[in-house]
């Protein structure tokens, strides 16, 4: 069982010998594609840099796309959120309009890393990173955003649920392609968000655990209309509890139910066992508790109360 | 001179911006870090690193007034941008910043490694909010770490300043 | 377990010398100007505005780059080794193998175990194989990949238990077992036959690592006259040398250690600056250029020192009204590859002994018996880190203890009112506590500032879904201050000047404690000059006199008094000449705040300064020099029974908690933390010392650890070595008791490392209180809470 070297060894040097900074989105998909699969796209750098330094990411390029003008703002597009593919998560949670009508968004972007490490970090690079458990992605998918995504070849809009491909791994391909916007659905008056979050310590850590919940529901009715449950990592990807999900379409807002949503949820998904992270039984547990509490705390914001 | 740039293989690039509010224009790698190129070229040794990938936020630095980590940073994203480290806070006559006064006041620093970037978020923190709480300061400083103190003269100087102490 | 005698001999202590400290012992604080006050710091100015040089801000210019090409298995023979690449590699310097060690291949704190080069085999994941300088850091680590090795590789055992038993392989020659040692006060067997009610329990500790925020590098630079200079970051220079030499083949008066600065320590700067200090030094010895060698975070996590896991048995015995009757222990204490500061040095010295010591705690108990045994394993070592063998085993005593006091219906604070030590009380080793024992002063006034009665009655659920609970926790704890061995002392030199300026030269290392500031104010105190006045050479082996390492928490004592008794040489010779000058009786004349003037006649004075000039103008002492050791440690090695240290700082700590039932989560709501110090010295950063130890044991409790897989370290990294941040730390609030110790400069007595001491079990005492579960497995990390509360059956319900 010997170790590998990288493992062992370590230099504070970087290994990549060219640093773009292109004015245009053009300019930056034609440095993209110039550099053949050799230059990576870099904007807030607090996953890249890293990555370069522990030898995982190797690149010979970086294209820095933070000067480009276009991938700016947080706006509002008839009932639709739109963020800039350079909005930090420092700027997500500062931003009104998200703090009211995304606040699980906002609460996401709150609790990654450190103030300084917001400040960097963008929501688009925590969707890119893949991380199955990445503290903006799993809000943004509960929240059925999508993505548009820039080439040479045009733009495309993807759905994050089919963004996500494996660890580390999305459709994105980030030696070529750019993420350009966010866009989701403002929450109305009768729906609720909720984000909940595990760690060992209470700041700069990387979770245990990742909960978002998004409820439409009927007050008077006291009935959900829809739910959705967005956790990481109990899966390679951030997962969507699609049949926890579907048991909740039309269901009562009870407390009977919640509870058998969140034993089905718990049942259903399967977290790894992580040395670092948890044993898979313990996240199992906590599935529980959180899409328990998520739910709770979600119909209570859309204005329905369990008694 | 950064070590990238003796290899000879690598061409440098040029990087001009504000630091401590002087114009200043270097040569650097293209591989050169914010936090290398202020300790190493331009002799600003008050910017410490203790891990190199943003986890103890001793590097911190502000970037336009916001708090950032220096050893994520490429250098050259901070052309033509400000950059202000420890050794901008005291004036021209020696005189010491209100914070850094209330750190020496109050005991906040030991071992002193943590003590740079603690100043640093805390001012970006007074800059925004000049009256934060408690949760506030502490929430501005989750960023850095410090074994010596635990934390709580550190809070005390920074809540010393915002209530006008 | 098998029982070994123990053959070591006791090493002669040295003659203390005689110095009135009685008399310091008893001068109150009215007496005192500049001790016992929180001046600032005298390093401040130049830490806030970041102008202070740590080793990483001198420039490399100049410097080779040295690297350490490391063992990737836990444990192999090294069959081959090619470096022909590595050596071609343009830019490379040297690479060097075992046989390239000038003298001696080995260090190590106290056993020169650790090669300085791996010859043979290698026996952690982290071993040093080969060194490289290089012209710069990238290409030295490009040749560190250039270097094949070739490994067979060898069983490799990871449990100390294990690593004991027969049959295990074996990671040094002389076996597995480093060193036995065992305790026995009166006759546990009968102590258990008294005891109404007796429970046992295990508790285990993982690995711990410092995590000081500067990481580690030395330079070494060899001198034109054949001297190496070893600069760096170092809490011990004079046992950095002392190993430094003989690596060289060179006296000790060829090679000179300088301390830089140091971003903290906490023990763990006693020995990496030894590792890469001897290894520095070859590179530089072979190259005849000044080698820098600096390690990456991940490489200290890998590389350096540990606090030392262990596992720790324990049956204790007590009458139904809480008296102890019997306390047995039993500690397999992992030593991990190399011995650094484990094994024993006569009589006391050494974390293992220290541990069993301590173990029983600070009670009186009439019957104890402890087994410690320490073993080599193929992980990385354990050495001294805040605490030295304490912290471990108060986790043990302290949770074993309330869980006696359950089964006994007392409260923690009634069963610690009981047993604690008071004056007069006799130890585990059989020592009569007969002065400066404030241990029950601490608790009274831990639980009036903590409002324990009331918070101890308002424990529960906080909320009606009883998800949160709240409950109160105490951890008391004892720490000695000295390290109990044969060479215990401290020297010190003082340098008034013909102006009354005053050089105190003094080997104590700073590495944020205080020392530069605590030191020159007892420095001034005794001169009766101003803090000001006086400047502290850095701790620098060929200007400063031997005193020893920087550790033990003996700094302000010991060296305390050797400072008091070089200034009072001085001192002398300053107030017969200001007698002459004043026509005043020397008896009469008093030095304080830079005047020395006539007690009855305070009118008649002179200047601080003019008394020097005339000392100077007519050849009197302006030099002084004081060594002081503590008086003599002893521990009988087949009893463990003796004096092995010479007095002890004691303190109660207070917690309250809520605990998230369904999550595991753990909020702490309140902290106080209670210190009999015997006096302050500086109580402002007296209190920093407090505040940041009860920061680390925290972490010890909630989510320290080091996590080793195959013997490689996962989580070498800040990102996944979690030490607490400003919001996992809650507003500590520190209560400062003074019960005068005899021996010490103003009656004071250590405090570095006492106060993370009983913070660990206070937490995890106060965590069971607030949800039935128990964590005996550190860390108490949201996951081993949870399950903690599923083995007692669930959360309370009420
Ligand atoms: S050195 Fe930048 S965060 Fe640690
Ligand atoms: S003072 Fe040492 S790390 Fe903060």
């Amino acid at each position: 069982m010997a170790h590998a070297f990288e493992k062992l060894h370590w230099s504070r040097e970087l290994e990549f010998g060219q640093y773009l900074t292109p004015g245009s989105l053009d300019d930056a998909l034609q440095m993209l594609a110039d550099g053949k699969g050799q230059a990576r796209v870099i904007a807030g750098g607090t996953d890249v840099i890293p990555e370069l330094r522990r030898r995982h990411l190797k690149a010979s390029i970086l294209v820095d796309i933070t000067r480009l003008p276009e991938l700016r703002g947080i706006t509002q597009e008839g009932e639709d959120i739109v963020l800039g593919g350079l909005v930090t998560h420092a700027q997500a949670p500062a931003s009104a309009l998200i703090r009211e009508r995304a606040g699980l968004l906002a609460q996401g972007c709150a609790a990654v890393g450190s103030p300084q490490i917001r400040n960097l970090g963008t929501l688009a690079g925590n969707l890119i990173s893949g991380q199955p458990a990445a503290d903006a992605s799993i809000p943004l998918l509960a929240l059925d955003a999508r993505v548009t995504i820039a080439s040479l070849e045009g733009e495309r809009e993807v759905p994050l649920k089919e963004f996500f491909l494996d660890v580390g791994k999305t459709v994105l391909d980030s030696t070529r392609e750019v993420l350009t916007r966010i866009r989701f659905r403002a929450l109305g008056p009768d729906q609720g968000g909720c984000y909940l979050r595990l760690s060992k310590r209470k700041a700069l850590c990387l979770p245990m655990l990742v909960c978002a919940v998004q409820v439409t529901a009927d007050p008077q009715a006291k009935v959900i209309k829809e739910a959705a449950i967005a956790l990481g990592p109990v899966a390679p990807v951030p997962f969507r509890e699609v049949r926890t999900e579907e048991s909740l379409r039309g269901a009562a807002a009870s407390r009977q139910v919640i509870a058998q949503a969140a034993e089905n949820a718990s049942a259903w998904c399967s977290p790894r066992d992580s040395l670092l992270r948890g044993s898979c039984d313990y996240r199992q547990e906590m599935v529980k508790v959180f899409v328990r509490r998520g739910l709770t705390k979600a119909l209570e914001q859309a204005g329905c109360t369990l008694d | 001179m950064h070590p990238g740039l003796k290899d000879g293989n690598m061409s440098t690039l040029k990087l001009s911006f504000k630091v401590n509010g002087k114009l200043t224009s270097l040569a650097v790698a293209p591989n050169a870090l914010l936090v290398d190129v202020l300790r190493e070229d331009l002799g600003l040794t008050g910017t410490k690193a203790g891990c190199r990938e943003g986890e103890c936020g001793a590097c911190t630095v502000l970037l336009d007034g916001e708090p950032v980590n220096s050893c994520l940073l490429p250098a050259m994203k901070a052309a033509g941008r400000e950059v202000t480290t420890i050794e901008g806070l005291v004036q021209e006559d020696g005189t010491l910043h209100a914070l850094q006064q209330s750190f020496t006041d109050q005991g906040a620093s030991q071992c002193g490694f943590c003590t740079p970037a603690m100043i640093l978020n805390a001012k970006a923190l007074l800059d925004k909010a000049p009256h934060p709480d408690e949760g506030q300061i502490r929430q501005a400083l989750s960023g850095v770490l410090c074994r010596c103190t635990g934390y709580r003269k550190i809070v005390q100087a920074v809540q010393n300043i915002a209530q006008g102490k | 377990m098998f029982d070994k005698t123990d053959d070591k001999k006791e090493a002669k202590v040295l003659t203390k010398e005689k110095i009135d400290l009685q008399r310091l012992a008893r001068e109150g604080q009215a007496a005192l100007t500049v001790a016992g006050t929180s001046v600032r710091r005298v390093d401040d100015p130049l830490k806030v505005t970041g102008k202070l040089k740590y080793g990483a801000d001198y420039p490399a210019e100049g410097f080779l780059h040295g690297k350490i090409l490391r063992s990737p298995h836990p444990h192999a023979r090294i069959k081959s080794i090619n470096i022909k690449k590595a050596q071609e590699l343009e830019g490379v310097a040297a690479v060097l193998l075992a046989k390239d060690v000038p003298g001696r291949n080995g260090f190590g704190a106290i056993i020169p175990d650790q090669p300085v080069i791996c010859g043979d085999k290698v026996r952690f994941v982290g071993d040093g194989v080969a060194l490289v300088a290089a012209e710069s850091e990238k290409i030295a680590h490009q040749a560190l990949s250039l270097i094949e090795v070739e490994y067979e590789p060898l069983p490799a055992v990871f449990d100390p238990r294990e690593a004991m038993a027969e049959g295990a392989p074996k990671i040094h020659e002389k076996g597995n077992l480093l060193s036995y040692d065992k305790l026995i006060k009166g006759d546990v067997a009968a102590g258990f036959a008294q005891a109404e009610v007796i429970i046992e329990r295990t508790y285990q500790v993982p690995f711990l690592e410092h995590a000081y925020i500067e990481p580690d590098m030395v330079m070494a630079i060899p001198q034109p006259d054949g001297t190496m200079l070893v600069e760096g970051p170092m809490q011990a220079p004079f046992t950095t040398r002392r190993n430094v030499a003989p690596v060289l083949g060179l006296p000790i008066n060829k090679v000179r250690c300088r301390q830089i600065h140091m971003g903290g320590g906490f023990g763990g700067k006693e020995d990496s600056p030894i590792d890469i200090g001897c290894r520095a030094a070859v590179l530089a010895w072979h190259t005849k250029r000044p080698v820098r060698l600096a390690l990456e975070r991940e490489e200290i996590t890998l590389q350096t020192a540990k606090r030392h896991p262990m596992i720790m048995e324990v049956k204790i015995g007590a009458k139904k009204d809480g008296t102890l009757t019997a306390f047995q222990g039993v500690i397999y204490d992992e030593q991990g590859a190399y011995a650094s500061l484990g094994p024993r040095i006569p009589p006391a010295g050494g974390s293992h002994v220290h541990s069993m010591v301590m173990m029983a705690g600070p009670y009186e108990i009439p019957n104890v018996k402890v087994d410690a045994y320490l073993a080599y394993t193929n992980h990385p070592y354990g050495g001294a880190m805040r605490g030295f063998g304490a912290p471990q085993v108060h986790i043990a005593h302290e949770q074993v203890l309330d869980e006696l006091a359950t089964e006994l219906g007392l409260s923690p604070l009634e069963i610690r009112r009981k047993n604690a030590f008071k004056l007069g009380s006799t130890t585990a080793t059989g020592q009569v506590l007969n002065q400066s024992v404030g241990l029950r002063d601490t608790l009274e006034a831990c639980a009036k500032a903590f409002e324990w009665d009331r918070r101890y009655k308002q424990t529960g659920y906080l909320d009606a879904q009883r998800s949160k609970r709240r409950g109160v926790g105490i951890g008391m704890g004892w720490y000695r201050t000295s390290i109990g061995t044969g060479f215990d002392g401290c020297g010190a030199n003082v340098y008034v000047h013909e102006d009354g300026s005053v050089l105190l030269y003094s080997g104590i290392t700073e590495m944020g404690q205080g020392a530069f500031t605590v030191l020159p104010q007892i420095c001034a105190e005794e001169l009766g000059v101003r803090l000001e006045d006086v400047r502290l050479v850095t701790p620098d082996t060929d200007l400063v006199p031997e005193s020893g390492p920087t550790v033990g928490s003996r700094s302000t004592t010991l060296m305390g008094n050797a400072i008091i008794m070089a200034a009072r040489q001085v001192k002398e010779s300053l107030l017969e000449t200001a007698s002459m000058m004043l026509m005043v009786p020397v008896e009469r004349l008093e030095s304080k705040d830079r005047k020395i003037f006539d007690r009855d006649h305070p009118e008649k004075s002179l200047a601080f300064r003019e008394a020097a000039a005339r000392c100077m103008a007519t050849g009197k002492r302006l030099i002084g020099q004081g060594w002081w050791t503590p008086p003599p440690a002893s521990l009988d090695g087949h009893t463990g029974q003796g004096n092995p240290y010479f007095v002890y700082t004691y303190s109660t700590h207070m917690a309250q908690v809520v605990v998230d039932v369904e999550t595991g989560e753990v909020d702490i709501e309140k902290y106080v933390a209670a210190f009999d110090v015997g006096k302050a010295i500086n109580p402002r950063a007296l209190e920093g010392q407090i505040e940041g130890g009860v920061g680390m044991g925290l972490g010890y409790a909630l989510m320290e650890e080091v996590v080793i897989t195959d013997g490689l370290i996962q989580n070498t990294s800040l990102q996944n070595y979690l030490i607490p941040t400003t919001l996992d730390v809650p507003d500590i609030q520190p209560v400062i008791l003074e019960v005068k110790n005899e021996f010490g400069p103003y009656g004071a007595k250590g405090i570095g490392e006492m106060p993370n001491i009983p913070a660990t079990p206070a937490i995890l005492n106060a965590i069971t209180n607030a949800c039935g579960g128990r964590v005996r497995s550190l860390p108490a990390d949201p996951e081993a809470v949870f399950w903690a509360i599923r083995e007692a059956g669930g959360p309370p319900k009420e």
